[in-house]
This record gives C-alpha cells, structure tokens and sequence, in this order.
C-alpha cells in the first residue's frame, strides 16, 4: 500500500480525536475508511479472488457506515457542543504520543511494510484514545470504528492477504456491535437529554 | 408465567441436555479429543466448559421469571419475549466457544457475545445499568479490536511459512506448526491477543467494566457472565497458550497468564474486605477467581490443571448461587457503608441460606471443592518451581478467605434490627 494512503488513513484517525462536531468525525472516519478501500484494491493484483472479495467488504464498509452513523447522529441531536475533558491540542499531542511509542515498541513484523505496521497500532492506540478523551457517545462509538480499522489496515497487508472470512466476520460483529451502541445511544439520548457520557458516572468503589 | 417464558423454558430443557450429552460424551472419552477438526473440537476441557454453560444457561432461563415478576407496567411486559430472544442468542454463543477449533471463529463468536450480553445489562433501562452496559460494551469491544490484531499478527506469522487459509488459525494447525513460526512475530500476536482476551475476561487491571456490569445486570444474566462467559473466554485464551507455548517457549507464556492472575487477586482482595451490595460483592469475587484460574493455567502442571477444572466448576455453582440468591433482595437487605450488618438470616431465611452457601464456597471454606481446587493450584506452582508465587497466591488467598467469611457473618448472620428501612439517599450512596 502506497505510504501517501497509509498517512491518509492515519492522519484522519488522528483527526477524529480533534474534531469538535460529530458530523466533522464521520465525515473523517468515511475518509479514512474510503482510503483504507482503495488501498486494499491497490494490491488485489497477484492475489486471490478471495482478497479482492475483502476488498469489496471494505468499500461496501466504508460507503454504509458513515450513512447509518449519520442517520444516528440525526436522531440523537445534540442541544449544544459537548465539551471535551481535554483541549484539541492535548488530545492531538496524546494521540501522536501513542504512535509514537507504537512506532518504538512494537517489534517488526516480517513480510508487512513497517510504517504500515506502525501505523496500524498506532490507529488502535488512537481509537482508545479517542473513546478515552471523547465525551460524546457517538465519538466514542468512531473511536471504536477507528481502532477496528487499524485491524483492517494490518489485514490488508498481509502477504497474499489473511483469510478474507476473517474481514467479512470482522465486519458482521463490527455491524452488529454498532448496532447495540445506537440502540444503547438512543436510550442515554432520551434518558439524559445528551449524549454526554460524562453524565453517566455514577458507579464508583 | 408469560408465553414468552412458557416457551423459553421448554426450549432451554432440549438445549441444556443436547449440550451436557455432548459435554457427557467428550469428557467419558478421556484426553484424547472425540473429535479434532479444523472447525469443530471436542475435547475433556471443552466438555468440562460447555457442561457449566449449559447448567448455568438453563437456571438462568428458568429462574428468569422470577427476576421478570418484579419488573411492572406495560413496558416491562411488552419487553419480555425480547428479553427472552436475547438471553438465548448470549447462551447458544456461550455454548458454541468451548466447541470451536478455531482462532479467528472464537474470537467471532466471543465478539458477538458482547452485543447480546450488553444488551441484557443495561436491561433494567436504570441509569446505572446505561452506564454498567455501555462501559463494558465500548472497552470490551476495544479489548477485542485489540485480539483481532494478535490473531492477525498469528495470522501473518501462519502466512509466513505458506500457509494463508482459515485453517490456518486454527488450534490443532498453530499447534503442529508451532516449531516453525517466527518466535518474535508469534510472541507480539500472544500478548496482543492474550492482553484483548483479558479485557473480555475482566482480568486486572483491565477489569473496570466487571463490577459495574455484574452488579447491574439482572441476576440470571450476572450468572451467566461470571460463571459462563469469563471461564468460556479463558478457555479460548488457555487453548492458545497450549498451542503456540512450543513457539513461545513454556515459560514465557506462562509468565503472561501469572502475572494476570497474581494481579486479578491482589486487586480483588481489598474489594471483598469492604462493605458493599451482594452481588457487587460477588462481581470482585469474580475478579479474584479469574486470577486464581488464570494462574492455575499459568503453572501448568497436572496437579494445578486439576485444580483448575474443580476451580470452574465449583466457581460456577458458587457463583451462580450467590446470583439467584441476592435476586429477591431489596435495597434494605444490601451491605451499604452506613448498614453493614442486614441481618439477612433473621428476616430473607431462604435468600440467606444461598448466599452463605455460595459465600462460604466462593471463599474456600471447607468441604467446599474450591478448598481443594486452590490447594492442588498452589501446590501445582511449588510442584513446578513457582513457590515464591504461590506463597504469594497462597497469602493473598487467605485474605480473601477471611474477607467473604467477614461479609458472611456481617451480612448473612449478622443481627442488625429487622425491618429497618434505610433512607434512599443512604442506600444509594
């Protein structure tokens, strides 16, 4: 996969934890996925009819998430912005600090592009960090999504290419998990007025 | 009873006893597996599982009612068939892990458990169980993404020496193949997927969402995820473990599951000490337990391995115990900091005969079979050069002995003035 695309899907799971609307997140996240989908496309010559099958999985992924994300956003609105715990430029700098140490720590991987890899765990420590610092619900939620696509990343780049059973499944449980959040979204929206998850902490020892 | 839970009980007796048959028939075959396939295992461990699933599983649905009869209005009605529908669709997952030989058809499998179960935490609609439900649907999701990328990594290591499909990934392949693989490759997919797992398992310091989750999800469901769900999940981590130990070497893996286990323990016991609700009680008492079990498959011998089986089993009946028992309790019949000693004995005489049953089994109180399993765990650590652990083990066990032992006497003996209804905003603090 090319270096610029593999910077594309980073860069946009970075900026995910900084965008302050959530139409602005998802509409990073369809980037993210989109780019994450050309590049697997990018390497179906040579491999199987199976990988290019992943790779259709990924753009079906990226072109239906972002609509039902959306179509979630809608039906939660907000009354006005939810304020982050930290400032923009602290969760950037937390998150570009997780890369960093991915990129430091994590042991080579042979038969993988090392900035490929790097970045996969980066976008994972990203989307944990995401749902870490994010209020919101739903940008936990694409916290979520972000972190699998880190996943999805490293798949794709696998040498002859993993068992795209794996990527199909992968998806089927992402739907169904993205599912349960809307329906768990909805109810903390009519419960709480918000989607602040801030406002639910009322379990403590 | 509601059609829904005239229905649910006849379904669950023909899935309970297809399972234990089937837990039945693998585990009379002895070690040998009675069948070993790419897709399908079943094996004596995975017997010993799936059997605890089943019976946990069918109390669960036939004690459900009970828990539903409390639930009022329209809503409460109208939501049972769903609660139903739920409840199976967790169960059936549950009963399908111990029976997979592969990887990456686990890991689905455990992935789609979190949808249902969350689903059913947060079933009360109170605010608590929101949060309780989606704490543990967010980070247990993570956690998972997190073994994705470990079984990956397996996956490229796999790819590596040729071999790309599915089968691949499966237990008996990793295990053939496991003298080939790339030793650094398989060590970063093992502590990707084992620290994912752990998540899942509630294991510390990992473990954030299991008190929250346990104490807030009906009681039948709290069961099935302490008895169930988190042994289910370490079965799949232990058959790992076993399989790619040739790769990682012995000691290395076991390293992983100690070191889990010894901190699951060490975390859990101040918790047991102090004074708090039943079944959040019970929730730290899971945590403890998962270490004990994960150390147990830490040290690896037969005598410890042993240990570990009595341990699910004995755990399981514990801990689902304790559940259904602290299910017809109200607020005035909880520990809280300001009522300590409710008395439960003198007022609830069927309630509090269960849970001094399970609290003085959970703590290892003699004849109870977790006595034994954590005596044979602890003398399997000496028995494999692990003595400096398992004094450890044994002292930190010791303490949680005597800290659900104080919560028996406290709460279930105890002699506090009958009757006596707290002020809600006491209770709730």
């Amino acid at each position: 996969m090319s270096p610029a695309l593999v910077t594309v899907i980073l860069a946009s799971g970075l900026a995910v934890i900084v965008a302050r609307r959530r139409s602005v997140a998802i509409a990073l996240l369809a980037v993210q996925s989109l780019a994450l989908s050309v590049g697997a496309f990018t390497l179906t010559g040579g491999r199987s009819a199976a990988f290019l099958v992943a790779s259709g999985v990924l753009a079906v992924k990226a072109l239906v998430l972002p609509v039902l994300l959306y179509a979630l956003m809608r039906r939660t609105r907000e009354p006005h912005l939810v304020a982050a715990a930290r400032g923009p430029v602290s969760r950037l700098a937390a998150a570009s600090a997780l890369v960093l140490l991915a990129a430091v720590t994590v042991p080579r991987i042979p038969g993988t592009g090392a900035y490929v890899e790097h970045a996969a765990v980066g976008l994972l420590l990203t989307g944990m960090a995401i749902v870490a610092t994010r209020r919101p619900a739903l940008h936990q939620l694409l916290g979520m999504i972000v972190a699998e696509n880190g996943c999805s990343l490293l798949a794709v780049a696998v040498p002859g290419g993993l068992a795209y059973l794996i990527e199909v499944g992968a998806l089927f449980d992402l739907v169904l998990a993205i599912t349960v959040a809307a329906l768990f979204m909805q109810r903390i929206h009519t419960l709480l007025g918000t989607g602040n998850t801030e406002l639910l902490r009322g379990l403590r020892d | 009873m509601t059609d829904a839970g005239r229905l649910a009980r006849w379904a669950a007796l023909p899935v309970a006893a297809g399972a234990l048959a089937l837990a039945a028939l693998a585990v009379a075959h002895g070690s040998r597996p009675l069948y070993d396939g790419s897709w399908l295992l079943l094996d004596d461990t995975g017997g010993l599982f799936l059997a605890v699933s089943a019976m946990v599983g069918l109390a669960g649905v036939l004690l459900s009612p009970a828990y539903l009869r409390g639930r009022e209005g329209a809503h409460a009605r109208g939501s049972e068939a769903w609660y139903y529908g739920v409840l199976f669709a967790f169960w059936l997952a549950l009963l399908a892990v111990p029976l997979c030989a592969n990887l990456a058809l686990a890991w689905l499998i455990i992935d789609a458990t979190t949808a249902s179960s969350a689903l059913l935490v947060a079933f009360s609609g109170r605010r608590e169980a929101l949060e309780a439900g989606w704490k543990y649907l967010i980070l247990t999701a993570l956690g998972l993404s997190l073994a994705l990328l470990g079984i990956i990594v397996i996956g490229i290591a796999q790819a590596l020496i040729h071999h790309h499909d599915l089968s691949a990934l499966s237990f008996g392949a990793l295990r053939r193949d496991a003298d080939l693989l790339p030793h650094g490759t398989i060590l970063a997919g093992f502590v990707l997927l084992i620290a994912g797992l752990a998540v899942k398992i509630g294991w510390a310091p990992v473990h954030n969402w299991l008190p929250d989750a346990h104490s807030e999800a009906p009681a039948p469901v709290s069961a099935l995820l302490s008895a169930a769900l988190l042994p289910t999940v370490t079965l799949v981590a232990w058959r790992v473990k076993d399989a790619l130990a040739p790769a990682l070497g012995a000691r290395t893996a076991a390293t992983v599951f100690i070191a889990f286990g010894v901190a699951s323990i060490l975390i859990a016991i101040p918790f047991l000490w102090r004074t708090m609700p039943w079944k959040r009680l019970l929730a730290y008492s899971t945590l403890e337990h998962m270490g004990i079990i994960a150390v147990g498959i830490g040290f690896g011998s037969r005598l410890a391995l042993t240990g570990v089986a009595i341990h699910v089993a004995g755990h399981a009946f514990g801990k689902a115990l304790g559940f259904y028992s602290a299910m017809p309790l109200g607020p005035d019949e909880q520990p809280t900091p300001g009522h300590p000693r409710p008395g439960l004995l003198a007022r609830r005489r069927l309630p509090a005969i269960g849970m001094g049953i399970s609290l003085g089994t959970l703590a290892g109180l003699p004849p109870s079979p977790l006595f034994v399993s954590e005596l044979l765990i602890v003398l399997g650590g000496i028995a494999t050069g692990h003595a400096a652990v398992s004094i450890v083990v044994a002292a930190a066990l010791a303490l949680g002995f005597l800290g659900l032992l104080h919560a028996m006497l406290e709460g279930v003996v105890g002699d506090d003035a009958p009757g006596r209804v707290l002020p809600a905003a006491e209770v709730a603090s």
